[in-house]
């Protein structure tokens, strides 16, 4: 094998590895300061203030459109949740029927293995 | 043959014809790369007991002929999926965990819907965790319970233990969760209350975006993700470093939003004013101190964590009131200590060997 400190490809890789330590941390010595903290909470302030005015002013846009709207479909998702949540209430019913009725459905009602294992070492088995 | 130079000129032939098949393996493997999906996760069969809005609740079917008696109830992190727990076969921790007899249930989140934003706290420490432990023990039959918490999920648990002191909880394993927020620098910067108005962003935003929880997580390491393309086109020719970087990449961006209460009470009471480490931490008017905590704990934390630096866990094991309780550091960074060739490795048989014992 050749040796690292010759190959170029090893050394293309460390390379890029003590950049990314190094850019790393310069970043982070930079992101520790209060005056960072400042302007990055000033630029998240805005850019949150612009966010919410342009949700606003595109739910507007697609109902002039005619097209729903986001809170339309997220009404349509809650009463699809729901309809889900209902079916697994009935499915998980069901499957606590099978349990009572010790019906082998093969599906998730499977029978449970016993639970009785002991760990390995107080079994007297190799860990 | 050595040259006077030092070179080893059969060396660098050698080298340079393996760097010419991979260039070459680079171009073909590149086109099969932007046109073919990553490997399915988070398949280990399971059923949901349990769905209410963000929360679901599994229950993997087992997978060994004989199980221990006491349950496991997973607390994912509230920011990500659960799936990284679940990789792939023979890289999936609940795979691990069933093969090894214990019966596994997991809290994993879904994107809080905008109507949503109202929950609080107290929805997840005094409401969800124990709805899931009452599912638990009804589907198990059993009254024990073993709660794992992975990151926040680490402090969730630990807020619902100091809580609900006289049980069902049999043991408690945390891995990487801080509970000293004022050590986690640069978070604590970037959310400081001088300059950070969480109220104003929660009022206009609804649900903390997902955008915003990516982007503080990039900014940890901010040359990460161009370096991580580097070594992407590097290794593009070796099919399990491609499936490997997938897969984490896939889990590192799929962050969830979180709910913009509960948001905004972690920014207050424990970014801020770092309750839990000060021992004056409330959840829903009721007291939550780790020295309420008395069950079997063990602490994993990794050498290497970036997310959450050990000085922000450290005093955890040192607070709880339990007697038998452990913290364990291995190597590794906030997610190869639970996924990965290094878990595998190290936490997982860690992990099972402090729980079987304790899970009779």
């Amino acid at each position: 094998m050749a040796d690292k400190s010759n190959d170029p490809v090893a050394m293309w890789q460390n390379m890029i590895g003590e950049m990314e330590k190094g850019f790393n941390s310069f970043a982070n010595q930079t992101m520790s300061s209060p005056e960072f903290s400042k302007v990055m909470n000033q630029v998240g302030g805005v850019a949150a203030g612009a966010q919410k005015q342009l949700g606003e002013l595109m739910e507007k846009y697609l109902v002039s459109m005619n097209l729903p709207s986001r809170a339309q479909m997220v009404g349509m998702a809650e009463r699809l949740q729901s309809i889900e949540g209902q079916l697994n209430d009935i499915k998980t019913m069901l499957t606590q029927m099978n349990k009572a009725s010790g019906m082998a459905t093969g599906g998730p009602s499977t029978q449970m293995p016993p639970r009785t294992k002991r760990p390995p070492s107080a079994e007297g088995e190799p860990k | 043959m050595n040259a006077p130079t030092g070179l080893d000129f059969a060396s660098i032939s050698d080298r340079v014809q393996t760097e010419v098949q991979r260039a070459i393996q680079r171009s073909i493997k590149g086109v099969e790369y932007f046109s073919t999906s990553g490997p399915t996760l988070g398949s280990t069969p399971k059923d949901v007991l349990l769905s209410r809005g963000t929360l679901q609740l599994y229950h993997y079917r087992p997978l060994a002929d004989e199980i221990y008696r006491v349950p496991i109830l997973i607390v994912m992190a509230t920011t990500n999926r659960g799936y990284i727990l679940d990789m792939v076969p023979g890289q999936s921790f609940i795979e691990f965990l069933l093969k090894r007899g214990y019966d596994v249930y997991m809290m994993d989140w879904t994107a809080p819907k905008p109507e949503e934003k109202s929950l609080r706290m107290e929805d997840y420490v005094l409401d969800f965790i124990p709805d899931c432990v009452r599912k638990v023990q009804e589907d198990s039959g059993v009254e024990d319970v073993t709660i794992i918490g992975y990151c926040f999920g680490g402090v969730l648990s630990l807020l619902y233990g100091s809580i609900f002191q006289d049980g069902p909880m049999k043991n408690l394993i945390c891995f990487t969760t801080p509970i000293d927020f004022s050590e986690m620098k640069l978070f604590s910067n970037f959310s400081d209350r001088r300059y950070f108005d969480v109220d104003r962003l929660i009022d206009s935003t609804g649900n903390m975006p997902p955008e915003l929880i990516l982007q503080s997580f990039d900014m940890l390491r901010p040359a990460s993700r161009a370096v991580g393309q580097i070594q992407l086109w590097d290794n593009i020719w070796n099919d399990e470093f491609v499936k490997s970087y997938r897969m984490f990449d896939r889990w590192a961006n799929d962050i969830l939003p979180l709910a913009g209460e509960y948001f905004r009470t972690t920014t207050k009471d424990l970014m801020w004013d770092n309750k839990l480490f000060n021992d004056t931490m409330t959840v829903g008017g009721r007291p939550a101190q780790l020295d309420k905590i008395k069950v079997p704990i063990l602490h994993a934390v990794a050498e290497h964590d970036h997310i959450v630096p050990y000085d922000a866990a450290k005093h955890l094991i040192k607070k709880v009131g339990s007697t038998d309780k452990e913290e364990v550091m291995l190597k590794g960074g906030h997610v190869s200590l639970v996924a990965g060739p290094n878990a595998i490795r190290r936490l997982w048989p860690k992990l099972d060997s402090w729980l079987g014992g304790r899970s009779i």
